[in-house]
């Protein structure tokens, strides 16, 4: 794997000029992503006439710019990740990759559990015209992980989460639930009865 | 007779006896009766043969074993629980197959393996070295934009040449 990253990032600058055949103009990509192709052919030398190669691509986003404003960021009590895949194994992987993530940006964890999964089966007849009695039985199985991310700020949140969905593996879905914190509103901080004494008796 | 022959031959006209009910004659002689025990699931399975039939990997595990010892073709959320759009994304699955099945006609090595991430359509596709590579740029950029055109969502081609189809096993 190292010798064709290597190879990679060597023919980067050349593949910006041969890439006559590969780019195509309607892309319609999000907003601040593009990629591009690369291609590597290695020809072995006693049989000219075939040659092995193999396309990669590669995901490049622009930086998108940092904005600074004067309103107040806001506050969520907690972020929870909700992943959903039909692979264990790839929720186990994308789980550390999200702890560790989260750890280097030191935010905090609150906990990491995996919710018991999910299996949804039907019965369907196996043949085509009559044999009732035989059956063939399928199931599709979802697995869970939640990740709970505690005292976040908006723009802490908003990084990470970009972060990890961008790393996203095929095949994986996620739900977001965040829970934001408000500053209590002034009219409710101090109780009515103390402002406005009771009235009531003497309008009776 | 009881269903106790095992070669492919006798188990299709055995299965197609049974679909058209016993066949029996005049009295005195005998009667081949089927019954509906030979109705084998015959899903995705390379039935054994003589030895001389190469697989690979992928051919030669039946679908029982995805998840265990095989992993998935096509990979998108819509079919996990509370997801939509499964229906839609099959066919999409299907037509892509067709497509390049059609487009690199012989240079399949294996099964194509469609991604999905957010909006982008990854197709991973083993090839073999039949065509020089200028054809197969050619090929690749050609499947590219058609696709991308149809789906109106960037679609990435990503291929590997073999010499020749990696064979598991004969059967």
């Amino acid at each position: 794997m190292a010798a064709p990253m290597a190879l990679r990032r060597e023919l980067f600058s050349l593949a910006r000029k041969i890439s006559g055949v590969s780019h195509l103009t309607p892309r319609a990509l999000g907003a601040c992503s593009s990629h591009r192709k690369c291609n590597i052919i290695r020809s072995h030398l006693p049989l000219a006439s075939s040659t092995s190669f193999h396309t990669a691509t590669l995901f490049l986003s622009t930086p998108s710019s940092i904005t600074v404003t004067e309103e107040p960021d806001t506050l969520f009590q907690k972020v929870s990740l909700l992943v959903k895949g039909h692979d264990r194994a790839v929720l186990d992987s994308y789980e550390f990759f999200a702890t560790m993530a989260a750890k280097e940006l030191g935010i905090n964890i609150n906990k990491v559990h995996e919710l018991p999964k999910d299996m949804e089966r039907f019965t369907l007849l196996k043949s085509v015209h009559i044999f009732k009695n035989h059956r063939v039985q399928y199931e599709m199985r979802t697995h869970y992980r939640c990740i709970e991310l505690s005292h976040i700020t908006g723009c802490t949140a908003q990084v990470y989460l970009e972060y990890i969905q961008r790393n996203l593996p095929e095949g994986v879905a996620m739900e977001v639930t965040k829970t934001a914190m408000e500053k209590v509103p002034d009219h409710i901080l101090e109780p009515m009865w103390e402002d406005h004494p009771i009235d009531d008796k003497s309008s009776q | 007779m009881a269903a106790s022959l095992t070669s492919t031959g006798s188990a299709r006209l055995l299965g197609a006896l049974a679909r058209s009910g016993s066949l029996c004659s005049s009295s005195g002689s005998r009667a081949l009766h089927v019954t509906a025990v030979c109705c084998k699931n015959k899903a995705a399975r390379v039935r054994v043969g003589k030895g001389d039939k190469p697989l690979t990997y992928e051919q030669a595990l039946p679908p029982h074993h995805i998840g265990h010892r095989k992993g998935w073709l096509s990979q998108n959320t819509s079919n996990l629980k509370g997801e939509e759009g499964a229906a839609e994304r099959t066919i999409e699955d299907v037509f892509v197959r067709r497509f390049m099945f059609g487009t690199f006609h012989g240079c399949l090595a294996n099964e194509i393996v469609i991604k999905r991430r957010g909006n982008v359509l990854i197709v991973c596709a083993l090839m073999l070295q039949k065509l020089p590579p200028q054809k197969f740029y050619f090929l690749i950029g050609y499947s590219e934009s058609l696709l991308s055109h149809l789906y109106k969502c960037p679609v990435k081609l990503e291929v590997q040449t073999l010499q020749d189809k990696a064979v598991y096993k004969y059967l």
